[in-house]
């Protein structure tokens, strides 16, 4: 958490998962670039650029898109997941290498203006194995520049986090920009059953992480609650852990319920800074604190502690017979509710 | 209840033994991954031809100079025998910018002998020059005889219409579809057209494209360039070079793929 806005706010353990960025993007560039010269060394640099970079993109996106659900599924992955943007923006660059030397090579010092190439140099749109596929690529760059450009908490306060997250979910049509990129190109004049299985083996992998993650999660969705007296009933006190919370969903919400110093305390499970699972966290210094970035609410009245000043709904909980009842209706953000007494 | 390891990326020590060695398996994978990409991304790269691009360097030939319809240089190889140099601009266009100054004092350069300063490109018997600068344009005071062009036959033929620059050097691979919107874009601005065949003995031939008159047919080809085509027209053979003389309408893109896509081209 801060105040101000800093480029990067520096900690060892982002420095050390930046250098394994950094070495895993030279290792692939080295291995890549000298197996080429060795074994097809009539290659050109540009050649061997476009190739290398792009390909690189296309791996590294996949590393960035099986963290989420990795996450979802296995809190110990919870560390990768935190410093992900900077694998991001590590993948634009790649990616901006591949489509700006493709750019400059294919389209610039040329007779019209190269976007403008770009969209009209290959005019078979109706066409799937003429199709324009640097179109698409061109596409897919756009939606990872947007999204490395605003990869910053600046613009995730200024454009508020459900514009930054609908913003960021877009990742999920570059990638299906970037994989019919490579069929309707690449593979159309070079393909190898070991590269097309390996983009299928990608795309197997993200998709079915993906689908348990959202089962996972559906489950908490699909919990069955008995309605009394407007008041839902939700579980035993003992199915929540010490300083922990259970994740329920009420009135389409989801809701964490927290037990902590012999109390409960019931507020709304998204955290304000980039929609973490707040119910997924811990009370740390009697404060709920989010899994991805270490946010914090208190949980009685779901306030950030003071200077901060993020705030979440609060829910009003009751306890009958070692059994939790909450009340579905939300309270505005950042209202005290009295814990309940275990 | 098993104490769950929670890390807090501001708390030093925070990170538990147990997601350390989750961590490390996941790094180790991905290093893993990452090396398996780049062999099989790198070893299933199709053989690049050995055509030459002297980006770095440049080359003085003399020749006569003739449009037939495209800016060549004929520069005597041996007795009786010459080679036609075609001319092309920097980047994607053709030698004309660079000619200007000198058409502005010689009209008529048909014939002339030139000097001319460029970079090289050469693949398969061809040889092209790349102008970069008008001033390394320089007239001879002689002049020379230009190439005789022979009728061979009326001819279909299969391959791929190509820009020449990048196919026979400065691009690897020059062809295909990866390349097609370059070769659309160097020959929308001048850069001859060239269809390249490949026969069942993986023999390629070249052929200068122009239309019945023998003009450029620069624009004309446009939608075809890139593709496997077919397409019927009179054969000419100009020393080194065939030209074949075309009706666009005759001219048809083909649904299997062309033979220059055999590895050995």
């Amino acid at each position: 958490m801060a105040l101000d806005y800093k480029l990067v706010i520096w900690n060892s353990f982002k420095k050390q998962y930046d250098k394994l960025i950094v070495a895993g993007m030279l290792l692939y560039i080295i291995v890549f670039a000298v197996l080429t010269f060795v074994f097809n060394s009539e290659t050109s640099v540009e050649t061997l650029i476009i190739r290398a970079f792009g390909s690189l993109a296309i791996i590294m996106l996949h590393i960035v898109l099986v963290i989420g659900p990795l996450s979802r599924l296995n809190e110990k992955f919870l560390p990768i997941l935190y410093n992900r943007r900077h694998l991001g923006v590590s993948m634009f660059l790649a990616a901006f290498i591949h489509g700006g030397f493709s750019m400059f090579q294919f389209h610039a010092l040329g007779d019209v203006n190269p976007i403008y190439s770009v969209f009209t140099s290959n005019m078979d749109y109706n066409s799937l194995s003429n199709f324009p596929f640097q179109v698409l690529g061109f596409l897919a760059l756009l939606i990872l520049f947007a999204m490395a450009a605003t990869s910053h908490d600046f613009f995730l306060s200024n454009l508020s986090a459900k514009v930054w997250k609908r913003l960021h979910m877009m990742v999920y049509l570059a990638y299906a920009l970037i994989i019919a990129h490579v069929f309707l190109g690449a593979f159309q004049q070079e393909a190898s059953l070991f590269s097309v299985s390996l983009m299928a083996l990608g795309f197997i992998t993200i998709s079915s992480l993906h689908l348990r993650a959202a089962f996972k999660e559906r489950k908490i969705d699909r919990a069955k609650t008995i309605v009394e007296e407007g008041w839902l009933e939700v579980c035993s006190i003992d199915d929540i852990e010490e300083d922990r919370a259970k994740i329920f969903t009420v009135n389409k919400e989801r809701v964490a319920i927290f037990k902590y110093d012999g109390k409960l305390s019931a507020i709304h499970n998204v955290c304000k800074h980039q929609g973490g699972p707040l119910g997924e966290g811990k009370i740390i210094d009697g404060c709920v604190t989010c899994p991805w970035h270490g946010y914090q609410y208190l949980p009685h009245n779901g306030q950030s502690p003071p200077p901060f000043t993020e705030k979440v709904a609060t829910y009003q909980l009751k306890l009958k017979n070692d059994i939790v009842y909450i009340n579905p209706e939300a309270l505005a953000e950042g209202t005290e509710v009295k814990p309940v007494d275990i | 209840m098993e104490d769950r390891e929670f890390y807090v990326p501001y708390i030093e020590g925070s990170l538990g033994s147990k997601t350390k060695r989750v961590l490390k398996r996941f790094t180790i994978i991905a290093i893993g991954l990452i090396i398996i990409a780049a062999v099989v991304f790198s070893l299933v790269q199709r053989p690049f031809k050995n055509s030459t691009f002297e980006l770095t360097s440049t080359t003085k030939i003399t020749g006569t100079f003739h449009e037939s319809p495209y800016p060549m240089l004929r520069v005597k190889v041996a007795d009786n025998s010459y080679k036609n140099i075609l001319l092309l601009g920097f980047g994607k266009s053709s030698a004309n910018p660079f000619l200007e100054k000198l058409l502005a004092e010689v009209p008529h350069l048909n014939g002339r002998r030139l000097t001319i300063e460029g970079n090289l490109i050469y693949y398969n018997g061809k040889t092209l020059l790349q102008i970069t600068d008008e001033e390394k344009v320089i007239l001879e005071n002689q002049k020379g005889n230009t190439p005789v062009k022979t009728a061979l036959a009326e001819m279909t033929l299969q391959g791929e219409i190509i820009d020449p620059k990048c196919y026979f050097g400065v691009m690897k691979p020059g062809y295909g579809k990866i390349h097609r919107s370059c070769a659309v874009r160097c020959i929308s601005g001048g850069i001859p057209p060239v269809l390249a065949t490949t026969d069942d003995n993986n023999i390629s031939e070249y052929y200068l494209l122009t239309d019945l008159n023998g003009n450029a047919i620069n624009k004309d080809v446009l939608p075809y360039v890139g593709q496997p085509s077919e397409m019927k027209g009179t054969v000419e053979i100009m020393e080194d070079w065939y030209i074949l003389k075309l009706d666009i309408e005759n001219l048809t893109v083909i649904s299997e793929a062309s033979n220059i896509y055999s590895t050995d081209i």
